[in-house]
């Protein structure tokens, strides 16, 4: 047999070329996540619950015990792995969401908080489908405000008081913009 | 085309062409008799240089070393290790195994497998945030749970990284209500 020098180069390029992802058909198709966000202002005032924050108000109850939910906007988009999602929130803030990778039941996500051009905080994290994350804090109006970050591989799921109630529905907003 | 067959530098299939010519053809046969003993003539004249002698001692020891030294390609270096393998193994068996070797790699760092190793977090990372979740709780509204912990296996999520300039940023988790919560009061 012989060996031409040529023949062993064209075969590893060949091969580690069709092996790549870049070039494999195999290649799985990119993952569709869709995202959430509400926005919320929290204070202290007696003013009783938003009806459009109630679907959220047991989860709230467990963790914050204020007296005065109202929701200030729903904004909700899709996009996939790899590719950034801003949301514009209230208050001069923006919100980047850029999925990384669907892994069984947990969404890669990372997610960068700004505030007007400063970033707020950054945080990398993976979070269960359906799941939810609250960040929180910052003032608002005479409370605080917080945003409820919401990833599933499928369209949002309806909780049971949206479904009695299609008023109840959340407010889409076309905010939401994909990078 | 006698030369070249004397000296044994034609291919093979033209080397047993001439062959065959000269068993029917006297006159080349003759000529080609000539070329050899012109050859060997020429030999016993010239002596072969005695490489043991001392004017050239070393000297076949300093060319190889000069060979050595000069730069290869590294295809080449890769087909030389590919043939002392084929020399030992037979060539087939080498070219297979390279062949499944580069295959096996391959397949290996496109499965779920190296890419679940890819998206490990990092520990120091994890660490980090495990003291970030130490911090204090917010004062304004009161938090119904005064237990700062850190995102665990129960809750929805799962922080490999969390930075901010906040000095105050709180995290905790509260499985009951599967959800993570990152607090950030505005500073003073």
């Amino acid at each position: 047999m012989t060996i031409r020098p040529g023949s062993l180069t064209f075969l590893i390029v060949a091969i580690t070329a069709f092996g790549t992802p870049g070039f494999s058909c195999a290649q799985p198709a990119p993952k569709h996540v869709f995202v959430y966000i509400d926005t919320v202002m929290a204070a202290d005032t007696q003013e009783g619950v938003d009806p459009r924050v109630k679907p959220m108000l047991p989860k709230l109850r467990g963790l914050f015990s204020f007296t005065t939910y109202s929701m200030i906007n729903s904004q909700e988009g899709d996009t996939e792995c790899g590719k950034m999602i801003a949301f514009t929130i209230p208050g001069g803030k923006i919100l980047h969401v850029q999925p990384r990778a669907v892994d069984g039941d947990m969404i890669a996500m990372e997610i960068v908080l700004f505030d007007g051009t400063r970033p707020m905080m950054t945080t990398d994290l993976k979070l269960k489908n359906g799941g939810t994350l609250i960040v929180g804090g910052p003032r608002y109006e005479q409370g605080m405000m917080f945003m409820s970050i919401g990833a599933s591989t499928g369209p949002r799921p309806l909780t049971p008081a949206e479904v009695t109630s299609p008023a109840n529905s959340p407010v889409t907003s076309p905010a939401a913009e994909t990078h | 085309m006698l030369g070249a067959f004397e000296d044994a530098e034609l291919e093979p299939n033209e080397m047993q062409e001439v062959a065959h010519h000269l068993a029917r053809c006297q006159t080349c046969t003759s000529i080609l008799t000539d070329y050899s003993s012109l050859g060997r003539e020429l030999r016993s004249i010239t002596p072969a240089p005695d490489f043991s002698s001392p004017a050239l001692a070393g000297f076949s020891r300093a060319v190889i070393a000069r060979i050595d030294r000069l730069p290869q390609p590294w295809f080449r270096r890769i087909e030389r290790f590919l043939r002392s393998g084929a020399d030992s193994l037979g060539s087939g068996f080498a070219w297979g195994g390279a062949v499944a070797v580069v295959a096996v790699l391959t397949v290996f760092l496109l499965s779920p497998f190296a890419q679940k190793y890819s998206n490990q977090p990092v520990p120091s990372t994890i660490t980090a945030a495990n003291q970030l979740a130490d911090a204090t709780i917010p004062t304004i509204g009161e938090p119904a749970r005064n237990e700062p912990a850190m995102a665990d296996s129960d809750s929805h999520a799962d922080i490999s990284r969390l930075e901010s300039d906040n000095p105050s940023m709180a995290v905790w988790s509260e499985p009951r209500k599967d959800t993570t919560v990152i607090w950030l009061p505005d500073q003073p």
